[in-house]
C-alpha cells in the first residue's frame, strides 16, 4: 500500500486544457490559409477586411485561446491553489469558440451586422467567465505571487480590450462613440497587445523559463518594476490617446515598454546564464528567441512615432509592426511553449495511472523532433520574408513567405495531432 | 551524492537502488541523483517505510507522477511494507543537491 501526503498543487484536468490547444492549432492553420489567399491585402491599408480577419484569427483564435488553455493549467500552480471551476473554463471555451469565427467571418465579409455583434458579445462573455474563475481561484490562494498578479492584471486588460472591441463593432452600425471605429483601432489594439499579451507573457515566462532551464535565478524586484512600467505605459498611452495630444508624447509609453522589454530580456539572460542544464532544447531556444523578437515591433513603433511627428504616415511600417507582433513575437513564443507544455499535459493524461509499470517515453518523445525543427526553419524564413514583402510591397515575396508560414502551421498541427493521438508505450 | 537521512543504512541503500529507476521525465535524470530524496525511515514494528522527498519546484507539473512512480518502485522493492511518501518544500530543493553523476549527465 502506498500512502501519499497530499501537499502537491492539484493539476487542472486535461479535459479542460486540451480543447483550447486544439482550437489554437486549427486557428493558426486557418490564419495562414487566409494569409496565403490574401497576400495583396498586405500591400494596402491595414484597415482591410482580410487583414482584420487574419489579425483577429491570430489574436483571438491562436494567441488568446492557447494562452487561456495554458493559463487554466498554469494558474493553479502559480497561485498554489486549485482552479475554482472547470464548468466556467468549459463555458469560456464554448463561448469564445463560437464567438471568434462569427467575428472573423464578419470581418472577412466586412458586414459588421448582428453576426459580428453576437460574436463580440460571446467573446466578452467568455472573458468574463475566465476572469471570474481566475479571481475566485486567486482569492482562495494563501500565497501572494508576482506571477499571479501579472496574469490577473493581464486578464483584466483583456476584458477592457474586448469591451472596447464590442463598442467598436456596435459603433459601425450605431453612433455610440464620438468618432468612427477606425479612430479607436490603435487604442483597442495596444491595450490588447501590451495589457493582455505582453503582461501575460512576462508574468508566465518569468516563471517558466527559469523552470525549464533549471535555473535558480529569481528577481522579484525587477519583475515588479517591469509590472509598473508596462501598466504605467498603458495608462499613460490611454490618457494621451483620449486627450488627443501631440504625437511626440507617445514616445513616453513606447520608451517605458522598451525599458520593460530590456529588463525582461535581462531577466531571461540571467536565468539562462545561471542555468544548471547546459543543453537547451529547441523549444526553449524558440521561446528565448521570441524574447529578442519582442524588440522588433518596438523599433517599428518608435520609427512610426517619429514619422508621425513629421506627418509622414507609413502604411507598410504599420502593417509590419502589427505582423511582427502577431506572427512574430507571439507566434514564436507559442510555437516554443506549446511543445514544452502540451507534452506534459498529454504525458500526464496517458501515463498518470501507469506509474511503475515499466519504462515510459519522456514527454519530449511524444512529438517528432525532426518535424519540430523543420517547422522552426520554415517559420523563421517565412516570417523574415513576409516582413520584407510588406516593406517592399512585393506580392511574389509575400506569396512565398505565406507558403512557408502555411507549411509552419501544417507542421505544427501535425505534431499537435501526433501528441494528442499518443497511446501508452511501456517497455 | 547527497546524504539521505535514514534509520537503517542497509535498507536505505536497497531503497535508493529501487528509486534509481524513477526518472524526472522533464530532466531525464533519476530522482536519487537529482537529490529529491530527503529522508527514508523504516518503522519495523508497523512495517511502514516513510519517504520524505521534494521536487525541483513546487510548480512541477510532473510532481504527481514522480511521487506515484517513487511509491510504486518502493512497493516493488519492499512488498511486505506499507509505503508513506511525503512531499515537502522546506527546505526547498537546490542545485547543490544534484550528485556528481547527475551533474555529469546534465552537462553532457
Amino acid at each position: 500500500m502506498v500512502v501519499t501526503t497530499n501537499n502537491l498543487v492539484q493539476n487542472t484536468t486535461h479535459k479542460v486544457v486540451i480543447p483550447f490547444y486544439v482550437y489554437g492549432a486549427v486557428s493558426f492553420l486557418a490564419a495562414t490559409i487566409l494569409l496565403f489567399v490574401s497576400g495583396n491585402a498586405f500591400t494596402q491599408h491595414y484597415f482591410h477586411p482580410r487583414t482584420l480577419a487574419i489579425t483577429h484569427t491570430m489574436a483571438l483564435g491562436w494567441g488568446t485561446m492557447i494562452i487561456l488553455g495554458a493559463s487554466h493549467q498554469l494558474v493553479p500552480v502559480l497561485i498554489e491553489a486549485k482552479l475554482f471551476s472547470n464548468a466556467l473554463a468549459y463555458a469560456s471555451f464554448v463561448l469564445a469558440g463560437i464567438g471568434i469565427p462569427l467575428l472573423v467571418y464578419s470581418f472577412f465579409q466586412f458586414q459588421l451586422n448582428w453576426v459580428a455583434q453576437t460574436g463580440a458579445i460571446l467573446i466578452n462573455a467568455a472573458i468574463v467567465c475566465y476572469l471570474i474563475n481566475l479571481a475566485v481561484s486567486i482569492s482562495k490562494s494563501k500565497s501572494e505571487n508576482v506571477h499571479a498578479v501579472f496574469v490577473f492584471t493581464a486578464s483584466a486588460w483583456l476584458l477592457v480590450t474586448t469591451l472596447i472591441g464590442l463598442l467598436l463593432v456596435f459603433n459601425f452600425t450605431k453612433d455610440i462613440l464620438p468618432q468612427d471605429s477606425v479612430h479607436y483601432l490603435s487604442l483597442h489594439a495596444h491595450i490588447g497587445i501590451v495589457g493582455w499579451f505582453l503582461l501575460l507573457v512576462v508574468g508566465v515566462g518569468s516563471r517558466l523559463i527559469p523552470m525549464f532551464l533549471i535555473s535558480k535565478y529569481d528577481n522579484r524586484k525587477q519583475l515588479w518594476l517591469i509590472y509598473f512600467l508596462v501598466n504605467g505605459a498603458l495608462i499613460s498611452f490611454i490618457v494621451l490617446f483620449l486627450s488627443a495630444v501631440n504625437s511626440v508624447l507617445y514616445v513616453i509609453p513606447a520608451a517605458a515598454v522598451l525599458l520593460a522589454l530590456i529588463l525582461f530580456g535581462n531577466f531571461c539572460y540571467k536565468a539562462y546564464h545561471q542555468r544548471i542544464r547546459k543543453q537547451v532544447d529547441e523549444q526553449v531556444k524558440i521561446s528565448l528567441l521570441s524574447v529578442v523578437m519582442m524588440l522588433l515591433p518596438v523599433i517599428f513603433l518608435l520609427v512610426l512615432i517619429v514619422l508621425l511627428v513629421f506627418s509622414f504616415a507609413n502604411t507598410n511600417l504599420a502593417l509590419a509592426y502589427g505582423f511582427s507582433i502577431f506572427f512574430g513575437w507571439l507566434t514564436a513564443i507559442i510555437l516554443g511553449m506549446t511543445f514544452k507544455t502540451l507534452p506534459f499535459i498529454v504525458w500526464n493524461k496517458v501515463y498518470h495511472n501507469k506509474a511503475g509499470m515499466g519504462k515510459t517515453p519522456n514527454p519530449k518523445d511524444l512529438f517528432n523532433a525532426g518535424v519540430f525543427n523543420k517547422m522552426g526553419l520554415a517559420y523563421l524564413a517565412g516570417f523574415c520574408l513576409f516582413i520584407g514583402g510588406i516593406m517592399w510591397s512585393n506580392i511574389i515575396v509575400l506569396q512565398i513567405a505565406s507558403t512557408l508560414l502555411l507549411i509552419t502551421a501544417a507542421l505544427y498541427n501535425f505534431n499537435v495531432v501526433k501528441m494528442l493521438l499518443h497511446k501508452a508505450v511501456i517497455k | 551524492m547527497n546524504e539521505v537521512i535514514t534509520s537503517n543504512q542497509q535498507k536505505c541503500d536497497q531503497a535508493l537502488a529501487a528509486l534509481h529507476h524513477v526518472i524526472d521525465p522533464e530532466i531525464g535524470l533519476n530522482i536519487v541523483d537529482l537529490g529529491l530524496l530527503y529522508q527514508i525511515d523504516f518503522d519495523e514494528d508497523n512495517k511502514i517505510i516513510f519517504v520524505t522527498m521534494t521536487l525541483t519546484t513546487q510548480f512541477c507539473p510532473m510532481g504527481d507522477s514522480i511521487r506515484s512512480n517513487a511509491g510504486k518502485a518502493m512497493q516493488h522493492a519492499f512488498p511486505e511494507y506499507a509505503i508513506d511518501i511525503e512531499l515537502v518544500f522546506d527546505p526547498p530543493w537546490s542545485q547543490q543537491r544534484i550528485s556528481e553523476q547527475g551533474r555529469q549527465f546534465l552537462n553532457h
